[in-house]
Parts: structure tokens; C-alpha cells; sequence
């Protein structure tokens, strides 16, 4: 990221504090750097999730999705011209770390907000609320809710506690089965050797836009997962510019017209109003 | 006639030598060069007028002026400025944002309120009353109605946040009409206790879903938002003090060193050792100078703590709160749609770990770990970091726990999570009677806690008033003391302004005097 230098009265004085012994004063001049003066931003997104953050083809550089066009609207409120936005792939575990190594300047990945990520990492947004649920084949009409699923198999990728919440969460009793990724497992429903995937029903809808009418959602989603915009941590200033995006982003129905455009074939119920945000500090 | 006694005197300036004659007609050769020549001439004798102690003792003295006129300015200006920085935190964009943050609550608990109404059905009695749940709806709605004024106020000018309080303000009138709707199905229904009506139903899972997903969203960032206001105004505000503080620093810097030319220029044209009213003036220009700097620094800290540990505690346990009374609702709401019973019991854990987080994944595990929470505090599980996935005691009241310094916060935080326990106590014991299908029982407990008078989550409130009002009391007092910093400066500054000026003329005029 680059700055732009508008604050050189604010520095000057910072030294000069400095200089006349008065910590105390020093602190509140705002000398702190934020992405709000940057004329440049280095974002990271999935490069694997269909419909959120898709790498168009491996190597291009070029990325499209949910998350992608929420990153271009955000940087645009902050003024950042399209050409300074450099987009990056990562996974799932290599969020904090390139955030906190400052190799990205902000992270737009599916990123839940959770109480343990907040201590290393301030979240703007979130920008849309998923929550988890249940796909199933369209003609498993038998199955209306997460009590159905009582003994049957339930698809997750590696590494992901979606069938724990589940089994532990909701006390039903599944038979939970992993794979790879959740690509791995929508193939496993198509062919039907799993009764039903579940995940973030944004996920899930990202992977069988392309065919919906093979698949079903249970719609009775149970927890929220928050997708927030991971900032450096304490960049309040970036938190609420983002926030104010996040706002305008709702309000002008760019964000429906987004989730349309990502999400729209498939039966997924869409929240088309702001989430409730979490805070900035 | 007697003559007088005097005659008057010939002016001494008859010995001065005589003016140069005017220029004869001869030697005018044009008006430009006349002119020329006066201004010339002009320019010489101010030069040879500059060369003459006397003047130089009046250059010295104006500098000196200038300089603490110049004192004089910074000063007023600064402490002015963090005057009005202590004015917006402490009786502008400061108790708006309060009001703000609670339009959320007041929605909170109007939704709540509704529930409680339904659950109860036919039986009036249930908990504090249906008269009383009513009348408590009513309240919250002015209380709602009393903060979107607030919000439109303090976000006057922002396009994002009026819309937004524009967006809440109409979708409140759709909410009351499809509660209005709720119940009075309900009651032409005759619903038993726990039965709500399936039409009644229909219509409040439409009215608390406008709720949840555009109202309190919506209530709940403009609260955010004017954080975010009085945060930028604050810093922006202490930045300007700050520059505002070197300026008058600086300034005094220059006061002394013109008053220390005078001193050492009188001193050696005049051979004297000391000039008693400057030096006086130099010691009043130190004291003015770090006096100035004390009380703005005094006052800025005083501010910060104001905000700090006073509204931005304050604002956050508000906000803790009214999640809170959200939490508790899901009870009533689990209870009176057991189709959407899971999703209710799953978002009531979810708004309970924003209130006081522990790293658990179902309702049985966080029963236990609030339960630690509460028998160990003020120690905290999870806060000496030995186990990598659990990252400590966090939430509103975590957060709290975790800087609590100020006096008595520490035995009212005690009470809340004493409080908060219990909530969590009465919804194990509500849960396992409808696990044991015993509706009546699971009402009747929801409904206890629910009780405006004594119930359990009423204790809670009042607990959490209890530390709410440690904080507020804190921010009374930071304002009360920035401004009391501040306040004696109102006429300390001209005093000891005007005093610096009269000892310098007085320093300088007995000197100025022998050359009459």
C-alpha cells in the first residue's frame, strides 16, 4: 500500500512533541497510519470458492466473485482508483498470518467474525451474514428441516466443525463423512453417495449456481457466520470507512444486485438490508 | 497690570541646529525628484533615528508587545478550543451518542415485550402481568421514538446515517402493524399459555424478522456510528489542542527572549545590573506559559478519561445490554415456535457469547463455563493464555472484566456476572422442561425471568445499572474536572497578560524618560 501524505502538519507537530517532552499529547495527534490515506491496496480473497472468490484461471491474477465486487465497491468508497487494487489469493489459514505480516492490506474471504479472531484482527462489516445450513438432492423431499438428517450422511471439507455443530450443537445424530474440499462433496451428493452437504449457505450456493436445479437447500439455517473485512488490527479509522461503504453498499441496492448476480439462480433466501455491524474497537 | 511672574521660556529646540532651509525654486528640477529626495531623506533620518538608543529601546519594547499579544492569542485560542472539545464530549455529540445507543434496546425490548404477550395467551397473570408487558411495549416505543430524534440530530448532514434513521423510522410503523396484528389474532384466537395462535404466529415471525433483520441492524450501527462521531470529534479536537499547546510554547519561548534583548540591551547601555520589572516580567511569562500548558494537558487527560473509561464503557455495556434483553427474549420466542425452536435456541447461544464469550460450541458447555466465570472472578478462565484455542474470557462483559479500574467497578461487575449466571441457571431449567414436555413449567420459568419487577433478567439490568452508573459517574466527572482545569484561565490569561504589558512599560519608561 501506498500513502498519501496529508498529515505532514499533523507529523511535524508529532516530532515537536516530541521534542518538548509531552508523551502525553503526542498520542492523540493521529500520526497512526490507516487505510483511509492510502492510494493503494493490496486485498486478499479465496481463489477457490465459486460465486465468493474464484481464481478465473490459476496463475491469472484475475479473480471474480461476491467477495471480489464487496472489495471494489469498499476500496472505491475509500477512493482508491480500480488500477491501485491488487487482488491475492489465500486459504483459510493463511488470513492473519499475510494480515498481520501487512503482505495483504485487508482480507475479503468468507472471513467469520468470531470473539477469537477480534484479539489479532479489527473487523469492518460484517458485509453479509451466512449462516449454515443444509444442501440435499431436489427430490429428497423428505428432508424439511435438520431434524430429518437424524442418521443420515453429511458431507464437510477437511479441517471444517459444520458437522459438529451438527451433532453437538443441535444434538441430531449424523453420520458425518469429510472430503477434500466442498467441491469433493457436491460431487458426492450429485452421485449420491452422501444424503447432504452442509456449510455456509453462501458456499453452498456458490458451488451449484451453475446447476439449481440438481440440488435443494433445507432452508433452515442455524447459526450466523459473519463475514467480516479483516483489517490491520486497531485501524478504527479504516473499520468505520469501511463500515459506511458496507451501508451505502446496501442502501443504493448495489448489494442486492451483487447477490443476484452471484446467487440469484439458486433457491437461497437472500438478507437484501445491512447486517448489523460488529464495532469497531 | 502685574506682569507674570514667568515668562515663557524659549523652546529648547531653538538650540537645536536649524531645519535645512526649503529648496530654492532654482534647485527643483522636477516634482519626482523632489519627492524622491524627501523620501530619501526621510529614509536616512529614520536610519540615523534607528541608530539612537531611545529608538532602539522602543523596537525592543514593541517586539516584547507584539510577542505577548502574541502569547496572549495561542493562549485564548487553544484553551477555547479544548473548552468546546469538552463541551461536545460532555454536552453535545457525548449524552447523543448515549441516547443513541439506546433506540437498539428500546427495540430490543419492545420485541420482547410482544413475545412475553403472546407466550402468556389467555393467562393474564403470568410473570409481572400482560397489562404490565404492555404497558412496558409502550414505553420502550416513545423511548425509540425519543432516540431516532437524537439520531437524526446528531447525524444531521450524513446522507449514509439519516437515511438510515429514515429507513428505521418507517419500518417501525410496518412492525407495530403487524404486532397489533399478532395479538389481536391471538386474543380473538383465545390462545392457551405456550399455544400461540398459528395466523398470530405468522404474523409476528414476519414483525420480529423486520426486526431483526432491518431494524436492530440498523439501530444498532447508527449507535456505532455516532461512536465513531464523537471519536473523530474527540481526537480531531485533542490534535488541535496539541498543536495548539506547541504554539503557545513556542510563543512564550519568544516572549522570554525579547524580554531577555530588553534586559541585556538596557543593561548595557545603561549600565544597570538589573531591571527589576522585567526580570518580574520574565518570571510571569514562565508561570503564564507552563500554567497554560499545565491545564491544557490537565484538561486533555481529564477529557480522555471522560471518554474512555466514562462513555465509551458506558456505551459498550448499553450495548451489551440490550443484546442481553434480545438473549432473554429468545427464550419466549423458542417457547412459542417450536418449529423454528432450534434455530431460536442456537441464535440465544450466539447472542449470550457476544454478551459474555467463553470458547464452547453448545448450550450445555456454556451453562458451566459462565458458571466458572462467575465463582472465579475477579480471576478470569482462559487469561493466562496456556492453552492456544482458548483465547480468554471476551463479550461486553469479558472486555469489561478485563479493565476494570475503576473504584467499586470491580464489586458491581461481581453482581452482573452473579446475575448473568442465574439467567443462564433459569434457561438450563426451562430447556430441560420442555425436554421433559412440560410446556407449563418452561412458560412459567421463561416468564420469571421475565418479570419487570423481580424476575431474573430484571436483576440483571439492575446489576448492570449499577456498573453502567460507575462509568457514567466517571464521565461526569473527567468533564467536570477538564473544565474546572480550564475555567480559571478565563481571566488568568488577560490578567496575566495585561500585567506582562505593565511591566514591561514600566521596565523600559524610567529608561526612555532621560532622553526627554
Amino acid at each position: 500500500m501506498r500513502f498519501r501524505h496529508r498529515r505532514v502538519a499533523a507529523a511535524a507537530a508529532l516530532a515537536a512533541a516530541a521534542v518538548l517532552g509531552l508523551p502525553a499529547c503526542s498520542a492523540v495527534l493521529g500520526g497512526e497510519e490507516s487505510l483511509v490515506d492510502a492510494d493503494s491496496l493490496v486485498v486478499g480473497v479465496k481463489y477457490d470458492q465459486p460465486g465468493l472468490g474464484l481464481e478465473t484461471a490459476a496463475g491469472s491474477g484475475e479473480f471474480e466473485g461476491f467477495d471480489v465486487d464487496v472489495a471494489r465497491y469498499i476500496a472505491d468508497h475509500m477512493g482508491i482508483p480500480p488500477e491501485n487494487v491488487e487482488f491475492v489469493g489465500l486459504n483459510s489459514a493463511e488470513r492473519e498470518e499475510m494480515l498481520i505480516s501487512g503482505e495483504v492490506d485487508m482480507v475479503v474471504a468468507t472471513y467469520s467474525i468470531t470473539p477469537a479472531r477480534r484479539t489479532q484482527v479489527t473487523f469492518g462489516g460484517p458485509y453479509y451474514v451466512a449462516k449454515q445450513d443444509v444442501l440435499v438432492s431436489a427430490d429428497a423431499t423428505d428432508i424439511q428441516g435438520a431434524r430429518d438428517l437424524e442418521g443420515l450422511s453429511v458431507c464437510q471439507s477437511a479441517g471444517s466443525n459444520s458437522v459438529a455443530r451438527i451433532t453437538e450443537g443441535l444434538g441430531i445424530a449424523v453420520e458425518g463423512t469429510e472430503q477434500e474440499t466442498y467441491s469433493d462433496c457436491i460431487e458426492e451428493l450429485r452421485s449420491g453417495s452422501v444424503d447432504a452437504v452442509s456449510t455456509d449457505n453462501l458456499i453452498l450456493a456458490g458451488f451449484f449456481a451453475q446447476t439449481p436445479d440438481a440440488f435443494r437447500f433445507v432452508n433452515n439455517p442455524f447459526t450466523d457466520e459473519k463475514y467480516g473485512v479483516g483489517l490491520p488490527y486497531g485501524d478504527t479509522e479504516a473499520c468505520e470507512a469501511v463500515n459506511k461503504a458496507i451501508s451505502r453498499m446496501y442502501q443504493e441496492g448495489d448489494a442486492a444486485e451483487m447477490l443476484d448476480h452471484w446467487f440469484g439462480e439458486t433457491d437461497l433466501e437472500m438478507v437484501h438490508s445491512v447486517p448489523q455491524f460488529e464495532g469497531c474497537d | 497690570m502685574i506682569p507674570s511672574p514667568t515668562t515663557p521660556s524659549e523652546p529648547t529646540r531653538s538650540n537645536a541646529p536649524a531645519e535645512p532651509a526649503p529648496p530654492t525654486a532654482g534647485s527643483v528640477r522636477t516634482g519626482a525628484a523632489r519627492t524622491g529626495t524627501y523620501a530619501r531623506d526621510g529614509w536616512s533620518r529614520f536610519r540615523r533615528w534607528l541608530a539612537t538608543t531611545p529608538a532602539r529601546v522602543w523596537l525592543l519594547t514593541l517586539v516584547s508587545a507584539a510577542a505577548i499579544t502574541g502569547l496572549f492569542a495561542s493562549a485564548a485560542y487553544t484553551l477555547d478550543q479544548a473548552r468546546t472539545g469538552l463541551d461536545v464530549l460532555g454536552r453535545g455529540a457525548g449524552p447523543q451518542a448515549m441516547a443513541t445507543t439506546d433506540l437498539y434496546l428500546s427495540l430490543a425490548d419492545m420485541d420482547a415485550r410482544i413475545a412475553d404477550v403472546l407466550l402468556m395467551g389467555t393467562d393474564h397473570g403470568l410473570g409481572s402481568g400482560r397489562e404490565d408487558a404492555l404497558e412496558q411495549y409502550e414505553g420502550s416505543r416513545e423511548q425509540a421514538n425519543e432516540s431516532l430524534l437524537q439520531a437524526a440530530s446528531l447525524t444531521e448532514g450524513d446522507t449514509v446515517e439519516e437515511r438510515n434513521v429514515q429507513e428505521v423510522l418507517d419500518g417501525l410503523g410496518t412492525y407495530e402493524r403487524l404486532v397489533t396484528q399478532a395479538l389481536l389474532r391471538n386474543d380473538e384466537a383465545r390462545a392457551a399459555p405456550g399455544e400461540v395462535d398459528a395466523e398470530a404466529l405468522e404474523s409476528y415471525r414476519e414483525a420480529t424478522r423486520l426486526m431483526h433483520t432491518e431494524l436492530l441492524p440498523k439501530a444498532f450501527n447508527l449507535g456505532l456510528d455516532s461512536s465513531a462521531i464523537v471519536r473523530a470529534n474527540h481526537e480531531d479536537g485533542q490534535a488541535a489542542v496539541t498543536l495548539g499547546l506547541l504554539w503557545v510554547g513556542g510563543v512564550g519561548v519568544v516572549v522570554l527572549l525579547s524580554l531577555l534583548g530588553l534586559q541585556v540591551y538596557l543593561r548595557l547601555r545603561f549600565r544597570r545590573r538589573f531591571n527589576l520589572p522585567l526580570l518580574a516580567a520574565s518570571v510571569l511569562t514562565v508561570a503564564l506559559t507552563a500554567g497554560v500548558i499545565q491545564a491544557l494537558v490537565g484538561s486533555g487527560g481529564h477529557q480522555r478519561d471522560a471518554k474512555e473509561e466514562g462513555l465509551d464503557a458506558a456505551m459498550s455495556l448499553a450495548r451489551g445490554g440490550a443484546i442481553a434483553t434480545d438473549m432473554q427474549a429468545d427464550q419466549s420466542r423458542y417457547l412459542l415456535d417450536p418449529e423454528q425452536a432450534d434455530n431460536y435456541q442456537q441464535v440465544y447461544l450466539e447472542r449470550s457469547q457476544q454478551v459474555l464469550f467463553r470458547p464452547v460450541s453448545n448450550l450445555a458447555d456454556y451453562y458451566a463455563a459462565v458458571d466458572e466465570v462467575a465463582a472465579s472472578y475477579p480471576e478470569l478462565p482462559g487469561a493466562d493464555g496456556s492453552d492456544p484455542d482458548d483465547p480468554g474470557t471476551l463479550g461486553y462483559l469479558g472486555q469489561r472484566a478485563h479493565d476494570a479500574l475503576l473504584p467499586g467497578q470491580q464489586d458491581r461487575l461481581a453482581d452482573v456476572l452473579g446475575a448473568y449466571n442465574e439467567i443462564q441457571t433459569q434457561d438450563r431449567l426451562m430447556r430441560e422442561a420442555v425436554r421433559n414436555d412440560d410446556l407449563g413449567e418452561a412458560v412459567g420459568i421463561r416468564m420469571a425471568v421475565a418479570d419487570s419487577q423481580n424476575g431474573t433478567f430484571a436483576t440483571y439490568e439492575e446489576a448492570l445499572d449499577g456498573l453502567t452508573e460507575v462509568h457514567r459517574e466517571e464521565f461526569a466527572r473527567g468533564i467536570r474536572q477538564g473544565d474546572s482545569a480550564l475555567s480559571p484561565w478565563v481571566w488568568l490569561l488577560p490578567a496575566g497578560s495585561l500585567a506582562l504589558l505593565l511591566l514591561v512599560a514600566l521596565g523600559v519608561r524610567p529608561r526612555l524618560a532621560e532622553y526627554r
